[in-house]
């Protein structure tokens, strides 16, 4: 049998069966398509603007790595006239970061772009080894998953940088979404799937210049152009939620190429579905830029962000919702009874109603925008979470000194 | 002295409703008697109808004066068991009320949409006919039809001008061309509302299944109760009336001529949303004589030997999916579905949406703009079928 033609060139030999649809390709063509794709994402969403300081928020995995690649080749090619530079943040835990790090360090030389190394001690005044030293190895990682949200943001301010980009890719997306779905948190879903977070109080944007590329693709190309990347299989497990959403993509990716493409597709559309929302979020229409949303606080990609966790979010909010119905049962809905004989057109009673019965849908619970009177950071509370642990952690801090 | 109940004490493990009887089944981890078990499920049931009830009026008579008659609903019957305990249900509800001296509180029309003809095989399969006789046996009240997949517009093949690709997509196409002739049927039979069987697990793999095959926009309007487009036509739906009733508790609309309105779309109600499918598969059982008697299993349930992933559709990925969950975490499935309950129908403008051609669900017309030469998914020509949406272009694609 001849050897298959990528069926892009039709004069090179086929060599990569495309995780995204199955179409084969010859390398050149595979790299060039990855990087025309990730372009057309930038331009359709208008992600940049000619000139602007750009921070690729950098871990030195496969990701971030990839994304700082493809930065640099197309802001060359496409002349977008943008300052790129690396920022990554240390945790301050010994020996955890030092292998990551060193891969940024590299990178740096082999992408010509400036690194800041940010630590937890400068932004929060404290490093893990220290938090752990204080509060001990149990229930750290929520400290460190809180600051780590905020570090890139807090670390691009201080750099005077207003956009940070993250290698978030389409796997990721997609996991959010059904994950979203599962814990019914219809507020997450309709943030998660935007390309843009942040909005006009926010001082810095975040934006996923990679939300459709695949996971695999994105290996791809990290081996084809022959990436320097450091992998590290994460030594947290994952939260329940997303790990269940994360091994079910796995299984409907090999039903199903497109699936994951077609989950975020349905994620985007749904996000305009809930009550609430505004209902189109297309950037090229009108030649407006993309609505942006409040900044999405969980979506994955490592799962040592979300903290160790024991593993039974699933059972524990099972637990709650099936006391929520235990309740239920017990009360009665006055208004349900009361609506119920208004259909019926027998109005024996009078009572003022307490819903208003004009049939409009009820909104999701929507978090109230605001900033933290602390810090600044975008918070829906007073004092941001950051500054609340900081706070227990500053008075343990006082108190062992005495 | 004690003050419990003497029988109580006598029992090993009372039922936790009623205490008088042993308790010989878990439900929603209580220890729970069969007869208890049984009220439990027919009350999830009853519950649903009665809304929807009050959705539906009685037909006026053509001499004027006040409603008479009877309501009349279709039940989309898969011959599989949750479909099934709905019949059964509905059928003890009015034979409860026939026997209290009451009228009938509807009447039903029953409809298997056979899908073993579809493809080149034209003549029925005698096991459907044999699985629809002994549902007449058993329930000789009500009508039963059985309606072929390709005889309904549009049919398979011209839907799907080439063969479909893989497990996935056939899979996919039938179920969406099934609930597409199940809403004809039930316009066509003048039926007030469809009444399918799904249950509050099958809600949830929908949920999920459907928003895994790029559906996320339709989902409000095949996971909610309410007014269903039907055959892509336009249809009068009133604003209050076609927004389904999780949004609409303590506003449904009383207008009399917005329900004439709503009447031209299909009313769509899931009378078994509030009970899970093991407590369906556990009720089946329970009846005298038992219904697993009645399904009709088209496929192995033991297909636990997968043998490749391509033979292997979405749905299928999701049942399996949710009956683990639906092991551990039962009240998680049931979140699922009430979630996107919440999420608003869209693709309903003033001036009227346009349907996709193949499953007959609104087009997104702001999605698929947003989406357009997006990504490396080809677009594909009109195939003759009118406009499809995201979904169906996925499906068929070759």
């Amino acid at each position: 049998m001849a050897p298959a033609l990528c069926v892009n060139c039709k004069t090179e030999r086929a060599l990569i069966k495309r995780p995204k649809n199955h179409a084969k390709l010859c390398k050149v063509c595979f790299i060039a398509i990855f990087e025309d794709e990730v372009h057309h994402t930038i331009t359709s969403s208008q992600l940049f603007q000619p000139g602007e300081k750009v921070a690729i928020g950098a871990s030195g995995g496969k990701d971030s790595t990839v994304l700082a690649s493809v930065l640099k080749t197309l802001n060359e090619r496409h002349e977008y006239g943008l300052d790129l530079v690396l920022l990554s943040i240390d945790e301050g835990i010994k020996g955890y970061r030092d292998d990551s790090l060193e891969t940024v360090k590299r990178n740096a030389v082999q992408y010509d772009m400036p690194l800041t190394v940010v630590g937890y001690d400068e932004l929060y005044g404290w490093t893990m080894d220290q938090v752990v030293e204080t509060i001990g190895k149990k229930g750290n990682c929520t400290y460190c998953g809180v600051f780590r949200r905020q570090a890139l943001d807090r670390g691009a301010k201080m750099l005077g940088i207003k956009h940070v980009v993250t290698g978030h890719n389409a796997d990721d997306v997609a996991e959010t979404v059904l994950m979203n779905l599962l814990r019914g948190d219809l507020a997450r879903l309709s943030r998660s799937t935007s390309i843009v977070t942040g909005d006009d109080r926010s001082e810095v944007k975040r934006s996923k210049p990679l939300k459709y590329s695949y996971e695999k693709e994105i290996v791809l190309y990290a081996h084809h152009k022959k990436l320097d990347y450091f992998s590290t299989e994460c030594i947290y497990s994952p939260e329940a939620f997303r790990g269940s959403a994360r091994s079910l993509i796995k299984q409907l990716e090999r039903v199903r190429p497109t699936a994951i493409l077609d989950i975020v597709r349905s994620g985007e559309d749904m996000a305009r579905l809930v009550p609430g929302e505004s209902p189109s979020s297309c950037a090229c229409k009108g030649n407006k830029t993309s609505p942006m949303v409040p900044a999405e606080d969980d979506i994955g990609g490592c799962g040592s962000q979300n903290g160790r966790t024991s593993g039974n979010e699933m059972a524990a909010m099972d637990k709650q919702l099936r006391e929520n119905e235990a309740h239920e049962g017990l009360e009665v809905d006055v208004a349900m009874v009361m609506s119920e004989s208004k259909n019926n057109g027998v109005k024996k009673h009078k009572e003022v109603p307490i819903r208003s019965g004009n049939g409009t849908s009820k909104s999701a619970p929507r978090q109230v925008r605001g900033n933290c009177s602390r810090c600044g950071y975008m918070s829906s509370q007073e004092i941001c979470q950051a500054c609340m642990l900081l706070e227990g952690l500053n008075k343990n801090r006082a108190q062992i000194q005495i | 002295m004690t003050s419990t109940p003497r029988v109580e004490g006598s029992l090993s493990r009372p039922c936790m409703k009623c205490r008088v009887q042993e308790a010989t089944l878990d439900s929603r981890s209580q220890p729970v008697c069969r007869d208890c078990f049984a009220k439990f499920i027919a009350a999830k049931c009853i519950k649903q109808t009665g809304i929807l009830g009050k959705e539906t009026r009685l037909p006026l008579p053509t001499t004027g004066g006040p409603p008479t008659g009877t309501r009349h609903y279709m039940v989309g019957l898969s011959l599989g068991v949750s479909s099934t305990v709905l019949l059964h249900l509905l059928s003890e509800n009015i034979e409860f009320q026939l026997a209290r001296g009451r009228n009938a509180p509807f009447d039903l029309t029953v409809v298997h949409i056979d899908t073993t003809t579809t493809t080149t095989v034209t003549t029925p399969s005698p096991a459907v006919e044999e699985a629809l006789t002994r549902y007449r046996t058993r329930y000789p009240r009500f009508t039963f039809h059985r309606t072929p997949l390709s005889s309904t517009t549009p049919t398979p093949s011209t839907a799907t001008p080439t063969p479909l690709p893989t497990a996935a997509s056939r899979s996919d196409v039938t179920r969406q061309l099934t609930r597409r002739a199940l809403l004809e049927q039930a316009r066509a039979r003048g039926c007030q509302a469809l009444l399918l069987g799904h249950s509050t697990t099958a809600l949830a793999e929908l949920t999920l299944a459907e928003a895994a095959k790029g559906r996320g926009f339709a989902l409000p309007w095949l996971v909610k109760d309410g007014v269903a487009p039907v055959g892509g036509k336009r249809k009068g739906l009133g604003g209050g009336g076609g927004e389904g009733r999780e949004n609409g508790d303590g506003g449904r609309n009383e207008d009399g001529e917005e329900e004439e309105e709503a009447g031209k779309g299909v009313l769509v109600y899931h009378p078994l949303r509030d009970a899970l499918r093991k407590e369906l598969v556990i009720y089946a059982g329970l009846v005298e004589p038992p219904l697993t008697d009645l399904v009709w299993e088209t496929k192995d349930d033991a297909a636990a030997a997968v043998v490749s992933h391509k033979d292997l559709s979405i749905e299928e990925v999701m049942g399996r999916y949710f009956a683990e969950v639906e092991e551990s975490y039962p009240s998680v499935v049931a979140n699922v579905a009430r979630t996107t309950g919440k999420l608003v129908r869209a693709g309903e403008g003033e001036a009227g949406g346009e349907w996709c051609g193949l499953c007959g669900m609104p087009l997104d017309e702001d999605g698929d703009e947003r989406w357009r030469g997006e990504l490396g998914i080809q677009e594909r020509s009109d195939t003759g079928t009118g406009r499809l949406c995201y979904g169906c272009e996925r499906s068929t694609a070759g």
